[in-house]
């Protein structure tokens, strides 16, 4: 039985659907089989960026509708090995399927599969609802901004009161030059305000744009840092203990973080 | 309410008796009478192309024209006819002629859902006969016809043509960058990649079981 993971974080455009791709391309890495769900019924992203949208023949909807099977809406990724895609539907919208449907989807899901990943619409509406109705686990995706961390607030607070207990955290897109001029959030301020676990830290990467635009998942990419990043994030998730990257801070603050939280042996 | 039994409507070729369909002899008499009397004056002497309108046997034919020739002094030119056209009292639709025949046999005359918008992402058009999008179908958007589908402009969105079945229909488009092409139950996706494609105006087909691309005006 394998483990259903939502992927979310309230405000749009920070990342989910990267995330996303580059979780499930990672764990496929690491050899694991893998189904990347889109929740994102009428705005569906994942697809373009995994680079499949013209395989699409089936989607979510046709599968909760009963127009195919599971097996057929499938897509097997074109350069990772036990990676699939569900796409949701573009023509639909969000109330084309309920929580209930969501569930029995992902649990079936599961069964084949050793990760099933959700990747959330922006928002909390019936998406947001679908997107959590069958996951046992959830990762927050943030950026260093007042606006998104304030939803993640809200997002993490949603969680658990749908019983998603110890939701972790993505802070995406972090610029450290920014930081250390003090222009730019810096992580020990979100983690004091959202105060879950961390599990990882995407440096803003030129690489991502590259990557998201081409279809292809950065985190294959050994010169992109930011798929570095990923491939700890992907250790993490596996339950390996990896230490935070070194992100040029003479100060080592992410380090010093890292250890607060137990990653980096304390020297 | 027998009041427009009869209608006299003037055209090119001159007056004409129209009478409407679900009228019985009797009445039309009645409502020609009516009609004619108080503006006798104004009626004698005139030509009646024909009557129009309801199917006349050749006796009411006959037993109408004396009528409208002897009581009111008129005179009918036309013959007796069965033509389905007399049926028709819409001079103004003209029927489609063919003042030629046409060298070719795919002429289609189906219905045609003519739509001039860009469609966009998550927009589904779909239509029982052929579709024609003057504008663009951008990426996400689905163009479904059981006919044909004729895009002046870019198609980038998945386009579904002979959804029911028939590999008959094709995809043109002025310039064909689908994600995806369907005839009947065949599908073909695009290459991946940024490939740069000509854009010369371009259709697909099915050949063999299998749907071509190729360009339909080979000269360009």
């Amino acid at each position: 039985m394998g483990e259903v993971i939502v992927i979310t974080s309230g405000k749009g455009g920070v990342g989910k659907t990267t995330t996303t791709a580059n979780i499930g391309a990672g764990l496929s890495l690491e050899g694991k089989s893998i189904v990347v769900v889109d929740a994102d019924i009428g705005l569906r992203n994942l697809d373009v960026v995994m680079g499949l949208e013209n395989r699409i023949v089936y989607d979510l909807v046709d599968v909760v509708e009963g127009v195919c099977r599971l097996r057929q809406a499938l897509i097997k990724d074109k350069r990772y090995n036990n990676l699939y895609l569900l796409p949701a539907a573009q023509t639909k919208d969000k109330n084309a399927v309920s929580p209930q449907q969501m569930q029995e989807l992902t649990v079936e899901l599961a069964k084949e599969f050793d990760y099933v990943i959700v990747d959330c619409p922006a928002g909390i509406e019936q998406g947001f609802k679908n997107a959590i109705a069958g996951a046992s686990k959830a990762i927050v995706v943030t950026t260093p901004e007042v606006s998104a961390v304030r939803d993640a607030d809200r997002i993490i607070g949603l969680l658990e009161a749908n019983g998603l207990k110890n939701p972790q955290l993505i802070i995406n897109r972090l610029r450290v030059d920014m930081v250390k001029r003090g222009d730019m959030m810096n992580i020990d301020d979100m983690i004091d305000i959202l105060a879950i676990e961390l599990i990882g830290v995407v440096p803003d990467d030129e690489h991502i744009v590259v990557s998201t635009n081409r279809g292809e998942p950065a985190v294959s990419n050994n010169e992109s840092i930011a798929g570095q990043a990923y491939r700890n994030i992907v250790k993490r998730i596996l339950g390996e203990d990896v230490p935070f990257m070194d992100l040029e801070t003479d100060q080592g603050f992410i380090t010093k973080l890292a250890k607060m939280f137990g990653f980096v042996k304390k020297r | 309410m027998s009041e427009n039994a009869v209608v006299f409507k003037g055209t090119k070729e001159g007056l004409y008796i129209l009478i409407k369909e679900d009228m019985d002899l009797d009445k039309i008499k009645h409502n020609l009478n009516d009609k004619i009397k108080p503006s006798k004056r104004f009626f004698e002497g005139a030509k009646i192309v024909n009557f129009k309108g309801k199917k006349l046997t050749k006796d009411e034919f006959e037993e109408l024209k004396e009528l409208v020739e002897n009581d009111y002094g008129m005179s009918v030119l036309g013959d007796y006819t069965e033509d389905p056209d007399m049926l028709s009292d819409k001079e103004e639709s003209k029927e489609y002629t063919q003042y030629e025949k046409l060298p070719y046999d795919n002429v289609v005359q189906d219905k045609v859902l003519m739509l001039r918008a860009t469609v966009r992402s998550g927009q589904l058009i779909e239509f029982m006969g052929n579709i024609v999008i003057v504008g663009d179908v951008n990426p996400g958007a689905q163009i479904k016809a059981t006919g044909s589908i004729v895009v002046m402009g870019t198609m980038r969105g998945v386009a579904h043509a002979g959804s029911n079945g028939d590999y008959g229909t094709y995809v043109a488009a002025l310039n064909l960058l689908p994600a995806q092409i369907r005839i009947g139950d065949i599908i073909s996706r695009s290459p991946d990649g940024l490939g740069v494609r000509a854009s010369v105006p371009e259709m697909a087909v099915v050949k063999k079981g299998m749907i071509f691309v190729e360009p339909y005006l080979p000269n360009r």
